[in-house]
């Protein structure tokens, strides 16, 4: 049974070693300790060591490659023994060039190979009981092959004749009827470079749904006197130009609900928590290729007319990326607003330091039991997601508790 | 109940590189199979020598003329070492506490017990994040490249006393263009060889206390050779390894 050789950590937090040389290749014989290869990290180097007798047999990495600590980097056993099925990584190595290891190729519909080998209708093949069986157990893909019986049925010598086509080989003659959306241009795919910002999300958000616990609340908010309030505030501000949005109501709410519950408004740092005593309000805007969160500072204080005008300059300088650093960070709670998507409801992904975000769906007329009766008014689904590590269940709830006190009965607010 | 770790210190005054190499190489190795049952700290000089770590990089060795190039096992790049540099080999087992068994804290403990040591002399010594080695005023004052097996160390550091910095236009010093190398003469400005070189060494060893947490004793059989002995032997250096502008 051979023995596996693991890349070693050089430091507890070492994710990934880089192979600078071996100094052992495959067929010398090993003994337990003997050196195998050097490991580099920083300035220093440490040596991988044998912990088995025998022979290498084989190297999976090249001088040169940095790998994963854990990582099989190579096998010891007896001469002439072959790594098992588990070594995975020297047989497939092997084999990948014989298989099409690259995508397949652009189907070509000029030429569709598929209409002269395979009958007309091609998800019913007509072909002898016989050949189906010998067919199933060669692996052959009956539609790929020619039928000499007749009306061009299948008989048993076409299939014996057929290249046998196991089903990952048969693979991309499937393809053609997938993914309908996509638009053929004859290049199987395509490639775009990460931007710069979808980097930083890529990195950003992953380093928040991975190791951030999130957890999510959800509740159903009455928007009728919301609504209500709304249009009489902008018939009043219509005189004066400037229009306040549902997102302005619920930036508000929002600030003020975490005004009443700074276990909400926090920052979670390595060795602290930081609960913030000003009221930022982080607002997610979808812009070209990405999203970046905007910042109201001290919501809370700010009026409506004033928050509206300040999100839909910020928004703005956003779509044309004008937004200077110091307008897209530091917020200390975020709102990311999908209601204009048509979406009942959603879960946002938290924004790093931050404990928590609230994910806002779509304003929709729905029947709920009024009493005895059914009436049809104006709800939103409201979804908190929680950094468990800041803030517990209950403590989540009570926000969200608040908050839906203060969009049912807008006066709330004032008080 | 454990007994405090000590580090034996051995002053060997002027040893060729390759001899300091097959003797380090052999101190490790029998702490490794524990045949030796203590840590050690080399303490010596070199006369001229250019050495490559596993990192190297050819183009690194401007002027590889005229000096002895080994090419060794080591991390890092290209280094110099000569007289009046000293230069120390720690064979430390970092299995045990209070070491650790992560060579990015021997690293940084390295650094730490060379910056403690230069702050002794009155020397303002800091990392350079992201280029392992200590850095006074901007300049590179010490070199770091160390080796482990089963978690015994071998190579170490390379702290400029009064070292002829000219030798270094010879290299790009570990690898980093447009470095400045520096000494203790050269930021102390004046003093005597002799007199700088000993306060160096004990500034080391008290440097090594105070980072690692351990007593440094010094070897037994007393110093082979006194340090500021060797430094008169500077002056017979090749005249093929003079600086050529």
């Amino acid at each position: 049974m051979a023995t596996k050789v693991h890349m070693e950590a050089l430091s507890p937090t070492m994710e990934e070693g880089r192979l600078v040389k071996w100094t052992k290749h495959e067929g010398d014989a090993v003994k337990s300790g003997d050196t195998l290869a050097e490991v580099e990290t920083d300035k220093a180097i440490m040596e991988l060591v044998a912990r088995a007798d025998g022979q290498l047999i084989k190297v999976v990495v090249p001088e040169g490659s940095t790998v994963p600590v854990g990582n099989v980097v190579a096998w010891i056993g007896k001469p002439g023994e072959k790594v098992d099925g588990d070594g995975a990584v020297a047989p497939a190595a092997k084999s990948a060039p014989a298989t099409p290891a690259k995508a397949p190729p652009a189907p070509q519909p000029t030429t569709a190979p598929t209409a002269s080998i395979a009958p007309a209708d091609a998800t019913r093949v007509k072909a002898s009981p016989l050949a189906k069986r010998i067919a199933r157990e060669a692996g052959v893909d009956l539609k790929l092959v020619q039928g000499s019986g007749p009306g061009g049925r299948v008989i048993k010598r076409d299939v014996e004749g057929a290249p046998v086509a196991k089903t990952t080989a048969a693979a991309p003659a499937a393809v053609p009827r997938a993914t309908p959306d996509v638009r053929r241009t004859g290049v199987p795919y395509e490639d775009v470079p990460l931007t710069q910002i979808r980097k930083t999300i890529a990195k950003r958000l992953a380093a928040s749904i991975g190791p951030v616990p999130h957890f999510f609340l959800t509740t159903e908010i009455d928007m009728e006197r919301a609504a209500e309030a709304r249009e009489a505030l902008n018939k009043q501000l219509d005189e004066e130009g400037g229009k306040i949005s549902f997102n302005d109501i619920i930036i508000k709410a929002v600030a003020l609900a975490l005004v009443r519950h700074r276990a909400c408004n926090a920052w979670f740092q390595e060795d602290h928590i930081r609960y913030w005593n000003e009221v930022h309000i982080g607002m997610a805007v979808a812009i070209e290729d990405g999203l970046i969160t905007p910042v109201i500072r001290n919501a809370d204080m700010k009026s409506l007319r004033e928050i509206g005008a300040e999100a839909r300059d910020l928004a703005g300088k956003a779509r044309s990326r004008r937004l200077k650093p110091e307008e897209y960070t530091g917020s200390t709670f975020s709102v990311s607003n999908l209601g204009m998507f048509d979406i009942d409801q959603f879960t946002a992904v938290i924004n790093p330091p931050e404990a928590g975000i609230v994910a806002i769906g779509t304003i929709m007329p729905k029947a709920v039991p009024d009493g005895d009766r059914v009436s049809v008014r104006k709800r939103l689904r409201v979804t908190m997601s929680c950094d468990h590590r800041v803030i517990d269940g209950a403590t989540g709830a009570a926000f969200l508790k608040t908050l839906k006190q203060m969009l049912e009965n807008p006066l709330a607010m004032l008080l | 109940m454990t007994e405090e770790r000590t580090i034996e210190v051995i002053e060997a005054g002027v040893m060729p590189y390759a001899d300091a190499l097959d003797w380090q190489r052999q101190l490790a190795a029998d702490r490794i199979a524990r045949r030796l049952d203590h840590d050690v700290l080399l303490l010596l000089e070199h006369p001229p020598v250019v050495t490559l770590g596993r990192n190297s990089h050819a183009a690194h060795l401007l002027r590889p003329a005229g000096v002895a190039v080994f090419e060794v096992e080591r991390g890092g790049d290209v280094t110099f070492h000569g007289p009046g540099q000293l230069v120390g080999y720690p064979i430390l087992d970092l299995s045990a506490p209070p070491y650790k068994q992560d060579l990015h804290w021997y690293l940084r403990t390295l650094e730490h017990a060379l910056i403690e040591s230069l702050g002794i002399l009155d020397i303002p010594a800091e990392r350079n994040p992201g280029y392992t080695g200590v850095w006074t005023r901007g300049k590179k004052i010490a070199s770091i490249g160390i080796h482990v097996k089963q978690w015994v160390t071998w190579h170490g550091f390379a702290l400029n006393v009064v070292t002829d910095l000219t030798y270094f236009d010879r290299i790009v010093p570990c690898g980093i263009r447009g470095v400045e190398m520096t000494s203790i003469l050269k930021e102390q400005g004046a003093g005597s060889r002799e007199q700088l070189w000993d306060e160096a060494v004990s500034a080391v060893v008290n440097g090594f206390e105070t980072a690692f947490g351990v007593s440094l004793i010094p070897c037994p059989e007393g110093p082979a050779r006194r340090g500021h002995e060797s430094l008169r032997t500077r002056a017979v250096a090749e005249p093929g390894l003079q600086p050529t502008d």
